[in-house]
């Protein structure tokens, strides 16, 4: 049976035209890149989390569903600060109430979205953006902008489907209407496949920036921005007539950009360029988004309490300040007692400090397959796949809200979706919360 | 002194002297996707060999490469010496001296620097690391987390 217009839940691509079809011998996924396509498999692969898992006396030993939520709500009702990191292959319906679980407990709720483009959200906060749908970009940009990003290997389906190979309105011989740049100290296959590829020195991304800011200007640069940069002040100039002589241009800004020495700064200079650029012609920046939800979690959290991520419960009303609030540092400074991970793997993709701090707390995980978190969390409840086996919506690169239905069930009796297993995790929380007060 | 060499120097005070050091060099370490970690993470194959083939992996600049005397594997620690993980090493000619690229995995990040300079993301681009040639295992993802992470809990 062939099931069609099928959305992927793997990356910020948010690709809504997979195409699938069960047979007897298998999945087979059409239209999906490697990652989608290993996503899809896992329906029916052999390494499934198929039922709850508890530890006891140091092993993983299968338990009933009643057993491991009760234990679970053992765990964060007795939690003084209990962080909520919740992922980004889920829904936003999950992360609401992931979100109200950690109001009501006190906690801390933060999601990948801020060892993400978190830093991108902050220079957001600072210098504000323009920005555009991906359609915009598709129909009108004759010029890309890949900085700090390398699509080719992050978001394999970015530049066929949004970017670069597509035909626009106004683009309508595809590639050969575009021009595209890629900004990497690393020679990457992206960058291969550009016409410009300016390969900076790692962590000079701001002063970079600053230069070709200065450069718009009608500013010569201080000499010794080609020294710092790596970048000769004769290709910044060349980079910039083709950023201002183009009709419509984007900036996908990848996490080069957001995960290197300047950070939220580096963003904000990006976005002052973007503006300053308008004064030439049409110019737009997005958040290359690498996870699949994760402009979701920026979205809801925003919508519910004001801030887009690293939020702090603990004194009854949602507080916001990175690098205090935020998973990564609550973890390296030892400031949460307990942690649930929704569908996640922190202890994979954490710095060494958090990842160790996780082994030595209570954790309660929820996930498809087995990976580091779950070889070190007290509970393990099985995952549901989204948009694949329930329905909701995620948010796509470009913010804009995508409803995925499901092209089968939930394989457990227990649990409808990962929305469905957080609603009863927060009743059994509220259980004992109320029969102990 | 350029900008980024008076930043490194400062991470690197213990090899500033070069004494003791010899065989090491001071990189500045890239994690990123690769596409077959993508398929395999995505796979549910974080816990398999193959994963350890793509991820447990160090892409040197053939420059550093060739000086460091073309090692199978190498072992990458943060400056101040309190983690380290042992990886297999490959030449690239996509990278410029002094930069080693890893992808984003349990091996790269037990080395990345956690500070977030008060943003809620590492460094998990441009982290001062050290890398020398060295003849140790590469560990699996399981093993990493049985010897580094699990002392409190397991």
């Amino acid at each position: 049976m062939m099931f069609r217009n099928l959305v992927c839940p793997v990356c910020g691509a948010s690709c809504d035209d997979i195409q699938v079809e069960m047979t007897a011998e298998g999945i087979v996924a059409k239209n999906a890149c490697k990652m989608g396509n290993a996503k899809f498999q896992e329906l029916a692969s052999p390494h499934r989390i198929r039922q709850p898992l508890i530890c006891q006396g140091g092993e993983m030993l299968p338990s009933g569903w009643e057993e491991a939520l009760d234990r679970a709500a053992d765990i964060l009702a007795s939690s003084s600060r209990p962080l909520i990191f919740i992922g980004s292959e889920t829904s936003c319906e999950a992360m609401e109430v992931g979100l109200h679980l950690g109001e009501y407990l006190g906690g801390v709720v933060d999601s990948n979205s801020t060892v993400c483009h978190g830093p991108t959200a902050m220079g957001i906060q600072e210098a504000g953006r323009v920005g555009a749908t991906a359609g915009q970009s598709k129909n009108r940009a004759d010029l890309t902008v890949y900085w700090g990003s390398n699509p080719l290997e992050s978001m394999p389906r970015h530049m066929s489907r949004y970017a670069v190979y597509p035909r626009g309105y106004w683009t309508r011989r595809g590639r050969f209407d575009r021009t595209v740049i890629t900004v990497d100290p690393r020679r990457s296959l992206t960058a291969e496949n550009s016409d410009l590829h300016i390969q900076l020195n790692p962590n000079t991304d701001f002063e970079l920036l600053s230069a070709l800011l200065a450069l718009l200007h009608g500013q010569q640069p201080h000499p010794s921005a080609e020294e710092v940069t790596g970048v000769a002040i004769r290709q910044m100039e060349e980079m910039l007539e083709l950023m201002k002589g183009c009709n419509y241009g984007v900036i996908y800004a990848g996490l080069g950009m957001a995960s290197s020495y300047g950070k939220h700064r580096n963003a904000e200079m990006a976005f002052h360029l973007v503006q300053e650029l308008n004064n030439h012609t049409k110019f737009v920046i997005g958040a290359l988004r690498g996870h699949c939800n994760v402009a979701g979690f920026n979205q809801v959290a925003s919508y519910l309490y004001g801030y887009p991520f690293g939020l702090d419960f603990s004194r009854g009303y949602p507080r916001y300040n990175p690098g205090e609030f935020t998973a990564v540092d609550l973890l390296r400074e030892r400031d949460v007692d307990a942690a649930l991970v929704v569908c996640a793997d922190l202890v994979s993709h954490f710095p060494a400090d958090c990842a160790s701090y996780l082994g030595e707390i209570p954790m309660i995980c929820i996930d498809i397959a087995s990976c580091p978190t779950t070889m070190l969390s007290d509970v393990v409840l099985p995952g549901v796949i989204d948009a694949m086996e329930c329905d909701g919506t995620f948010y796509r690169l470009d913010d804009v809200p995508i409803y995925f239905q499901p092209f089968t069930a939930s394989p457990f009796p227990f649990t409808a979706s990962n929305q469905h297993t957080l609603q009863q995790l927060m009743e059994r929380v509220r259980g004992r919360k109320e029969a102990g007060s | 002194m350029g900008f980024m060499e008076a930043t490194l120097s400062q991470y690197f005070l213990n090899c500033s002297s070069g004494e003791g050091c010899e065989g090491m060099r001071e990189v500045l370490l890239n994690t990123g996707s690769t596409i077959e970690e993508g398929r395999l993470a995505k796979g549910g194959n974080k816990l398999g060999p193959e994963y350890v083939e793509e991820c447990a992996v160090c892409e040197i600049s053939h420059v550093d490469y060739a000086e460091l005397g073309f090692p199978d594997r190498v072992r990458i620690w943060t400056p101040d010496r309190k983690h380290s993980v042992a990886v297999h090493a490959r030449p690239a000619r996509s990278l410029q001296p002094g930069q080693i690229f890893m992808p984003r995995a349990i091996w790269s990040n037990l080395v990345v620097d956690p500070d977030t300079f008060s943003t809620g993301s590492p460094l998990y681009k441009g982290s001062p690391v050290i890398i020398e040639p060295t003849q140790e295992d590469v560990l699996s993802a399981a093993e990493i987390v049985r010897r580094h992470y699990s002392r409190g809990k397991r």
